[in-house]
């Protein structure tokens, strides 16, 4: 990868980092426009909003675990080569499980997935890698704590089968432009 | 027998340099005879590749040991995994230091083989320190966004009534479905927010419909992102993938309601 390339995506992470800030903030002088104007009414979403805060603590510090294991365990190179494994059944399946356990923003992942392609990685592996980033292992206790896990379980298996429909029909249709 | 010792200049009567691979000179010096063969090191000053230049330059000479003030564990590594043993914490003058070898003045220390197992344990330490730093970094890069959007659920809670709702969230499957999945695809950032979004909406009255669309179109499609998709895979590849990912949205949410409902009863 050239330097580029390799430096693209700091910068991009960067400006990302202060516009995560500009949201919070934003909020907070809402909060604080809110607490002159409705002070009682501001009250009761702050309690709300502390409310809120109780219930993800627990599953937040199970996020971090996870994430902590998967960061020992996955590494991206081994991401990148699951992916160019091909068009087939097992490439897809590799293709499913790369972007399962793929973290980070994905414009991190933008310029790999491009390096794939020009390397001949098919479109359809790509699309089911994208597809199957709504599938977060490292988030799936937030998520059972606020649907239960028979409802993650079953989104999930859908969201899997659903990347393998989009992925196909990415391949057949974005085929005449992009091989 | 060869001894590999870092140096700070290429002479017997130059002191030991504290850190091998980084040192000045390497010298390899024969504690029979006590001749020797020093390596300058030119990228002394730049850390890049000079531990393993070194590595290979002991390994060539056929040393056995390496005498040093430290050494990286990733040089470590690659010393006693080629057989050699490394004894550290080693200060003085070169020539001194090799007679007080030759005494046995540093004992028995480690085999190389008990070394080799202290180098894994060096390496899992280290990957250990890699993962948690960048799972702290992930971490905490949810925390702002993760923090203003709990803080907007209070603002929500509080000040939007149901009734408002309702007027956009009608009960019809399919608009809600839509509807939900609209938002997904505009609002953007880490799925962590869609999921307590989500369960905000539930609370309101909002179908589970409509926040399942919300919740697979948050990361399937993104209009946020959109422009940079388009830059590295293409244009109609971004657009078609994208719009497909909205539609999929439609049966991927009323399918999960609908199992869920006749597994839950």
């Amino acid at each position: 990868m050239s330097m580029e390339k390799s430096q693209k995506p700091k910068r991009v992470a960067s400006q990302s980092s202060r516009y995560m800030l500009i949201f919070p903030l934003l909020v907070l002088v809402i909060y604080g426009v809110l607490f002159v104007l409705t002070p009682e009414q501001a009250l009761v979403a702050l309690k709300s909003s502390g409310k809120v805060c109780l219930n993800i603590l627990l599953p937040l510090a199970l996020v971090f675990v996870v994430m902590l294991v998967l960061n020992l365990f996955v590494k991206p190179t081994q991401i990148v080569h699951l992916l160019g494994s091909g068009a087939n059944i097992k490439g897809i399946l590799l293709s499913v499980a790369a972007g399962i356990i793929s973290m980070g923003p994905i414009y991190v992942w933008y310029p790999l997935l491009k390096e794939l392609r020009e390397k001949g990685a098919g479109n359809m592996p790509i699309a089911v890698f994208l597809y199957n980033r709504a599938v977060k292992p490292f988030l799936l206790p937030v998520m059972i704590a606020y649907f239960g896990w028979v409802y993650v379980g079953i989104l999930t298996v859908l969201t899997v089968l659903a990347s393998v429909v989009n992925g196909y029909l990415v391949g057949m249709f974005a085929k005449t432009k992009t091989g | 027998m060869k001894i590999a010792i870092s140096a700070e200049r290429a002479d017997l009567a130059s002191d030991v340099a504290h850190r091998f691979g980084l040192s000045p000179y390497l010298l390899v010096v024969d504690t029979e005879t006590m001749d020797f063969k020093a390596l300058a090191n030119p990228r002394a000053t730049s850390q890049l590749g000079a531990g393993v230049r070194a590595v290979v330059f002991a390994i060539g000479e056929g040393v056995e040991v390496v005498l040093t003030g430290y050494c990286s564990p990733a040089v470590y590594n690659q010393l006693v995994s080629n057989g050699i043993k490394v004894i550290t914490n080693v200060s003085g003058m070169v020539k001194e230091v090799i007679e007080k070898y030759k005494a046995g003045d540093f004992g028995r220390g480690l085999t190389v083989e008990e070394q080799k197992e202290q180098a894994t344990r060096y390496i899992n330490r280290d990957i250990l320190a890699r993962a948690l730093k960048s799972s702290a970094r992930q971490f905490v890069n949810i925390l702002p966004i993760l923090i203003g959007v709990v803080l907007c659920i209070g603002l929500f809670n509080a000040f939007v009534s149901k009734e408002a709702l309702a007027s956009i969230f009608s009960g019809n499957v399919v608009l809600d479905i839509l509807w939900g999945a609209c938002f997904g695809s505009i609002l953007a950032g880490n799925p962590i927010n869609s999921y307590v979004i989500g369960a905000a909406l539930l609370n309101h009255g909002i179908g589970l419909f409509a926040v399942t669309a919300l919740i697979v179109t948050w990361v399937t499609v993104g209009l946020v992102q959109l422009p940079a998709e388009i830059a590295s895979l293409g244009l109609r590849f971004a657009l078609l993938r994208s719009a497909l990912c909205l539609v999929l949205a439609i049966p991927v949410a009323i399918l999960t309601v609908m199992i869920l409902n006749f597994i839950t009863g």
